[in-house]
């Protein structure tokens, strides 16, 4: 409870770092905030060329929206898969990387990590931003889900972040710890319906057996693409199983990652 | 409310000496969980109170631990035992312009390192002029400190960290900077420091230094207490140790 009073006596040294990332980043580059636009639009490209022409994949039309144009279907799930993707490989790493920092002053170390997913989560604001907006030119009707899609970015947040803490402890032990992660990732990206949709996945289950959709659903990222397409995409709420396994994910792991981050934060100066 | 300021009492810090470390993974399995580790005891069982308004001087020989102690006044360090007793807003300046990003402007940096002294902006804000003013950096604020020269840097490092104005101030020989004129500018600012009662901990090698600034010294010697008290028998004691130890 004290570590959380200081966190909050602290919340302007938060806002600060966060502005250190976020406007840190593109100083000196011609394109500036673009860069992070383009980034996702250059992956857009490369999927859509790739799993929709060559691989066709077919997901299914936005129901009730009517959307059906697999580039904007593949955003839906892209761009919180990236957000989790920088979060976890950002905040892991923030604690080595920021090894002067602790060694020199005192403050909470936990902002380290939870500046990384709020200056991440601006850039992500603005890829939601644009993809909203693309949305609504093809035909999608995303607006009246906003506070809906606020709630699930910090659900996510939460989720990224929690892990990123976890992570970020192991990390000053075993320096491994960063590289494995990011192979992690790869294969974690594939055991997601990002790119191709799950009924893919589903008719391989019928096939095989039931086992393997349960299984594949325990994955937490699976039910945060499918609520993000619900969202976005087909702009209808989520089914309440999905919203449940989000919310729970969210909570356990979060919570799970701040207690091991303040249990070990006050030996970080000496072991980094 | 007690006059002291910080209150030491038998701190004990140890650090583990690695023979044999398990820095990665596949070492951590290979041999299983155990690390091959000594333990040092870097400070031992010290304890000294540090009365209100004070500057109190830490010395020692390299590898005394002082460094050690100061960490764990600074809160960087937590001790194995015993306890720390700040009784006040303390603030530590171990290295000037930590966490200054290069590719900010001065003006920002200000308000970045401001707020992981534990200022809020409006401090940082109200205080901002006279930040500047004495770093002497001037016109060259709103550059990226990257382009600052070093002197320019640690003078607005410093700068800042001495207008935080805490009740307690924990330095690390970072008086040694800048030329001699802004040397003697940040002593006065010292001095004014403590004359509106509040307290300074120093480390510092130079004998003169703290003859000149401490009014209370604490001699280490190998993590131990040597000596506590007045500046001056403390420093004659160490002296003649010192002469004793180069002979």
């Amino acid at each position: 409870m004290a570590y959380l009073k200081e966190l909050l006596a602290s919340r302007e040294l938060l806002a600060n770092l966060t502005m250190r990332e976020v406007s840190g980043k593109y100083r000196r580059t011609v394109l500036g905030q673009l860069w992070s636009l383009i980034n996702p639009i250059v992956l857009m490209l490369v999927y859509t060329v790739v799993f929709s022409f060559i691989f066709r994949a077919r997901p299914a039309e936005g129901d009730p929206s009517g959307l059906n144009l697999y580039p904007l279907w593949l955003m839906c799930g892209l761009l919180p898969w990236l957000y989790f993707t920088r979060v976890v490989n950002g905040g892991l790493t923030s604690i080595v990387s920021n090894a002067n920092l602790i060694k020199k002053v005192y403050f909470p170390r936990m902002h380290l990590p939870l500046s990384v997913a709020l200056s991440t989560g601006v850039t992500w604001a603005m890829e939601l931003g644009v993809l909203a907006l693309a949305l609504t030119i093809f035909g999608g009707m995303p607006l009246p889900f906003l506070p809906l899609l606020i709630l699930w970015m910090v659900l996510l947040a939460l989720f990224a972040s929690g892990l990123a803490m976890m992570l970020a402890i192991l990390n000053v032990h075993f320096r491994d710890t960063q590289h494995f992660v990011a192979l992690i990732l790869q294969m974690w990206m594939y055991l997601t319906p990002i790119i191709y949709p799950i009924s893919l996945v589903r008719e391989g289950a019928e096939q095989y057996g039931m086992w393997i959709i349960d299984v594949y659903r325990l994955n937490p990222m699976e039910r945060f693409v499918e609520v993000f397409r619900n969202i976005l995409y087909d702009n209808r709420l989520p089914a309440w199983d999905d919203a449940l396994w989000c919310v729970g994910w969210a909570g356990v792991i979060f919570g799970l990652g701040y207690m091991i981050f303040q249990r070990n934060e006050k030996r970080l100066a000496e072991l980094l | 409310m007690s006059d002291s300021a910080v209150i030491v009492d038998r701190v004990s810090k140890k650090f583990r000496m690695y023979k044999e470390r398990n820095q990665s993974l596949k070492a951590a399995i290979m041999r299983g969980k155990k690390s091959i580790a000594e333990d040092f005891w870097a400070v031992q069982d010290v304890s000294f109170e540090v009365p209100r308004g004070a500057t109190f001087g830490l010395i020692g020989r390299n590898g005394s631990g002082k460094s050690t102690l100061l960490k764990c006044l600074a809160r960087i360090l937590h001790p194995d035992r015993g306890s720390i007793t700040m009784n006040g807003k303390a603030a530590s300046l171990l290295e000037v312009g930590s966490g200054f990003h290069p590719e900010l402007s001065g003006r920002e940096n200000v308000f970045l390192n401001g707020s992981i002294l534990g200022l809020s902006k409006k401090e940082v804000a109200s205080r901002f002029d006279e930040i500047v003013e004495f770093s002497g950096v001037g016109k060259f604020i709103d550059q990226p400190v990257k382009n600052y020269s070093s002197g320019m840097y640690v003078r607005l490092g410093f700068s800042v960290a001495i207008h935080v104005q805490p009740d307690i101030l924990v330095v690390d020989e970072v008086l040694a900077v800048g030329d001699g004129a802004f040397k003697k500018k940040s002593q006065n600012k010292f001095v004014e420091f403590t004359k509106s009662g509040r307290t300074v901990i120093l480390v510092t090698h130079s004998l003169a230094q703290v003859r000149e600034m401490c009014n209370q010294v604490a001699w280490l010697d190998q993590g131990r207490l040597a000596a506590v008290g007045d500046a001056d028998e403390v420093t004659q004691k160490y002296q003649a140790h010192l002469d004793a130890a180069g002979s």
